[in-house]
């Protein structure tokens, strides 16, 4: 069977491998996600963060998560405060402090009903990573947990952030006291003050990680220090090399497919086409557009683009250092290269129609699907997370992909977003969320985006009279 | 302007091969061995010949005798250098073994604190002499990570050694490795260290005790690593727990842990198999095996389970521990590769598919002949001639981009301890068998694997060792590759 086989916990037997019918077979979706990385076929953990409040837990629990879904790893968070504000949703410090019993007894509640569901969740819903974030800083409460989970094959790794630099608490404090549903609409300086003593109270019994049989990894300052036990996978290993590649400095990511190409007039897909006249003007352009999303001609910034024409003709008048990698070329559309969607729904009406049923999984017969797509970009991001501002100039399918990413998006949607011609995306990550700017060149273009099950042609957009300029900000 | 393709476009003229052959691990030949060479998964090069912003660093290891320091360089080196990074490794042994007389020792105070005057002397014009060779490999080799290999016992020598490298602009980072298991340390010992004449005809329990007992005598002092205002690693009991201490000048640093994480000691085998051939396969039908092919995956499971038990037998003859290392199969999710583990999943061994072990792409110019390719695309065969490893042919993968998408497959096999058989199309046995025995990018392309061997992969201490297991003909007659015997790669089979 395939890597993914499940119930987790089975290996697979001779017998299930006898003529196995493949499910990776080209132009046939594969109805169980195959992971890219590593052993995940019976590997499922529970990863435990460990430390006191302020210490960007969540922040670091929201990262794993987004990165491994995004790499079709099933990750989850239970956030035992979550559980906790159910009963009691706006305590003071002296529910968290060790005397008051009924705080204790109340916390653990909490604690049980999200160990509870996690393991329902691994059990019902087959789910691989989860993340526990609460404080759990007693060496009773992990080993409580371990022996929990541990009991039904799941790895339990514990991921401590343990920090005494004060400006980097005091920071997190701030955040937290304006963005805590515990302090929410209350005076901002009498939270923060509740907030400290609240940590006053967890430091009292904070026992940091010393226990030796355990798989954890510590994480001392912002990784000054990093202590790394036991390791037991490659996915672990993958996580903890995740965890190693962050940053906190502040910085932006700015996106552009390539101006509207040759291919794209004709409604053809895939090919490796020339910029068209409007496309070569975008390319013109993009330099006073890019000024205008924030990067300045000095700035410390690598453009990135594919190995294509069309991204290395739309980057050409940029005055950065530039870099082309393979990984950022457009998703291999196989025998569909160069075709129109017309035409194929025409010479391949099967496939036409399975693609739009599940196109994240969808392999063009001698192509790729979007999660071939994504393990390619996979040392893309690693090193995006790494960098701080750049520009990547590349494809529609590829930046789908790296936006979704950044903005957690779904796979059942990330394939059918919209990424228009002639736009550029600047994505700002922020503590809790990342910012999303765009910066429309007044340049028409067509629009390449074709709805569910539609063989529409490639359709021309209105043509804005000014650069347009819109902000979110997804939470 | 950098670019990760840039040998593509100006194609060097001469191909660059290594001078010994490709059966011999090159993980200790000088590297590149052409200046300019790209090594096999590379992204990009620069001027400099550095990577990653990350300036010259020196890897030096920490650790006594008998904690796998130097199988530690050694697999540091492979990888790095895999990546690009110019690495050589500089064992301090073998300056020392150098500079005594055949089947000598250095005196017996040698690592001693308060060691004689001539063995101070000695002790000084080795490290010298190895010193010298390191900064020469920096400034007139171009080489971006030294590993010096050396047992560096007190914290007094490596804050100065530190010193020393950065005022000649070298980032120092070490690597301990400490072991309080001693059951790690005799196994060790004994797979490493007592195979040498000295201890010829010694009961191997006598010969582990002895050594270990040298060791204490020979180095008395050794301080573990607590400057913390140094940048190191610590690998306690083969990598059980890693401490990494500062270390953030970089992508190096983390690069080198996270394959630290998924290293270790213990001793295991690589054997390498092609899959069966199918009727009418190609890259996008993905057929089923042939007759043949079944034929050859019958031949392929009984050789390999038989080889395994005289194996095991003849070890357990010569003293050797009666546990099996079990056997696991990986193919790619190609049809006919998985078929061509079924013989060996019916005898009950696990069998995994990875998605990443699916072949090269051939592209356009999929089963193609040489004289169709050059009516189709002349300009493409030209540059396929120059640089067959880089080359892409129209919707093609070259092998650096199957070399780049086989990383995560390269970690789990250093990962991997039990014995591991990889069933894959050609092209992927020749970037897997180049990455164990360090081979160029010249020899890649045109490296064979019969369907008549099982190439099998064996790690000795220095080096790896591939040897040959022949496969008896059958029953059916072997067809060539291809009807025009042009690239073979480039046809699905």
């Amino acid at each position: 069977m395939a890597e993914a086989t499940k119930p987790a916990g089975l290996l697979s037997t001779p017998s299930s491998n006898a003529n196995t019918p493949r499910l990776e077979a080209p132009g046939v979706k594969s109805p169980t996600p195959i992971y890219s990385m590593s052993a995940v076929e019976d590997t499922r953990i529970c990863v435990v963060m460990v430390g006191l409040p302020a210490r960007g837990k969540s922040l670091i629990a929201g990262k794993i998560v987004r990165y491994l879904r995004w790499l079709s790893v099933d990750a989850r968070t239970f956030n035992v405060g979550t559980y906790r504000r159910q009963d009691t949703p706006q305590p003071t410090a002296d529910f968290f402090d060790t005397n008051n019993k009924e705080g204790e007894r109340m916390r653990r509640v909490a604690a049980e009903a999200a160990v509870k569901d996690m393991l329902k969740w691994f059990a019902q819903e087959k789910g691989t990573v989860a993340i526990l974030d609460a404080t759990n800083s007693t060496q009773a409460r992990r080993r409580w947990i371990a022996q929990t989970v541990g009991q039904y094959g799941i790895e339990v790794m514990f991921v401590e952030s343990k920090c005494d630099d004060e400006d980097l608490i005091m920071s997190n404090i701030m955040e937290v006291k304006t963005t805590s549903p515990d302090y929410r609409g209350q005076d901002p300086e009498l939270a923060a003050k509740d907030f400290r003593n609240r940590i006053r109270n967890y430091e009292k019994i904070y026992e940091t990680i010393t226990e030796t049989d355990y798989t954890y990894v510590k994480l001392i300052n912002v990784g000054t220090q990093v202590v790394i036990n036991c390791i037991q996978d490659y996915l672990q290993s993958r996580i903890v090399y995740f965890l190693m590649n962050l940053h906190i400095k502040p910085r932006s990511i700015w996106l552009s497919r390539h101006g509207e190409s040759m291919f794209n007039l004709a409604g053809k897909i895939g090919g490796d086409a020339d910029l068209s006249p409007r496309g070569f003007r975008y390319s013109e352009a993009l330099p006073e557009i890019c000024r205008q999303a924030g990067i300045v001609p000095e700035q410390n910034i690598t453009v990135w683009t594919s190995t294509m024409k069309r991204t290395i003709q739309t980057a050409q008048h940029l005055p950065y250092n530039k870099l082309q990698w393979k990984a950022l070329d457009e998703l291999d559309s196989g025998t569909c290269d160069g075709l129109t969607y017309e035409e194929i729904e025409e010479q391949f009406p099967e496939d036409f129609r399975a693609r739009d049923d599940d196109k994240y999984n969808y392999r063009y017969r001698g192509g790729e699907s979007y999660r071939d797509l994504v393990i390619r970009l996979e040392p893309i991001i690693m090193e995006m997370e790494r960098q701080e501002n750049v520009m990547v100039v590349t494809h529609q399918a590829v930046i789908r992909c790296i936006y979704a990413y950044f903005m957690n998006v779904p796979q059942d949607r990330s394939p059918w977003m919209e990424i228009p011609l002639h736009t550029v995306i600047k994505l700002t990550p922020k503590a809790y969320g990342t910012k999303e700017e765009r910066f429309k060149a007044n340049i028409p273009a067509v629009s390449t985006f074709r709805p569910k099950y539609s063989s529409a042609k490639h359709q021309e957009t209105d043509s804005p009279d000014v650069n347009e300029l819109s902000v979110k900000m997804n939470v | 302007m950098t670019r990760d393709n840039q040998a593509r476009e100006t194609p060097p003229s001469t191909a660059y091969r290594r001078r010994s052959s490709v059966d011999v691990d090159g993980v200790h030949e000088k590297w590149p061995f052409v200046k300019g060479e790209m090594a096999p998964a590379q992204l990009y090069s620069t001027t400099s010949g550095r990577l990653f912003h990350s300036g010259k660093i020196a890897i030096i290891t920490v650790g006594l005798p008998a904690r796998g320091k130097t199988h530690l360089s050694v697999a540091l080196t492979r990888y790095l250098r895999w990546l690009g990074v110019i690495t050589h490794t500089f064992h301090l042994g073998d300056y020392r073994r150098a500079h005594c007389a055949p089947g000598q020792d250095v005196p017996e105070d040698y690592f001693f604190v308060n060691a004689s005057p001539s063995s101070v002397l000695l002790r000084q014009k080795i490290l010298r002499q190895c010193r010298t060779d390191i900064y020469e490999f920096f400034d007139r080799h171009g080489g971006q990570v030294a590993i010096y290999d050396a047992v560096n016992p007190t914290a007094a020598g490596r804050r100065l050694l530190a010193k020393e490298f950065l005022k000649n602009d070298i980032h120092p980072i070490f690597i301990e490795s400490t072991c309080d298991d001693m059951k790690i340390i005799e196994e060790n010992v004994r797979n490493v260290k007592i195979s040498s004449p000295d201890y010829a005809g010694w009961k191997p329990e006598d010969a582990v005790q002895d050594y270990l007992r040298r060791i204490t005598v020979k180095i008395p002092h050794f301080e573990t690593m607590e400057e913390i205002e140094l940048d190191y690693i610590k690998m306690i009991n083969a990598g059980e727990r890693i401490i990494v201490n500062n270390c953030r000048f970089g992508y190096l640093p983390n690069r080198i842990v996270f394959y630290l994480m998924n290293l270790h000691i213990k001793t295991r085998r690589t054997y390498f198999a092609r899959s069966g051939i199918a009727d009418h396969d190609s890259y996008k039908a993905d057929a089923p095996l042939s007759e043949q092919g079944l034929d050859y995956s019958r031949r392929l499971a009984d050789t390999i389970t038989k080889f395994r038990v005289e194996e095991l037998r003849a070890h357990i003859a010569a003293g050797g521990s009666k546990e099996d290392r079990p056997l696991v199969v990986w193919t790619s999710t190609r049809i006919r590769t998985v078929q061509t583990a079924d013989q060996l999943a019916a005898k009950g061994i696990k069998v995994r598919q990875r998605q990443q072990l699916s072949q090269l792409n051939p592209g356009a110019v999929e089963g193609l002949s040489e004289k169709e390719i050059r009516e189709l695309y002349p300009e493409e065969l030209e540059k396929h001639n120059q640089d067959p490893y880089h080359h892409r042919y129209p919707r093609s993968e070259s092998y650096h981009d199957l070399a780049v998408r086989l990383e995560p497959i390269i970690l789990e096999l250093e990962r991997e301890h039990n014995d591991l058989l990889i069933i894959a199309h050609e092209s992927v046995l020749r970037v897997l068998y180049a990455y164990l025995m360090a081979c160029s990018t010249a020899d890649i392309p045109t490296m064979k694997f019969g369907r008549d061997e099982i190439v099998e992969i064996v790690p000795a201490s220095y080096n790896n060792v591939a040897r040959r297991i022949p496969i008896p003909p059958g029953t059916h007659q072997e067809v060539p590759n291809t009807p025009f015997g042009f690239p073979p790669v480039f046809t699905g089979i």
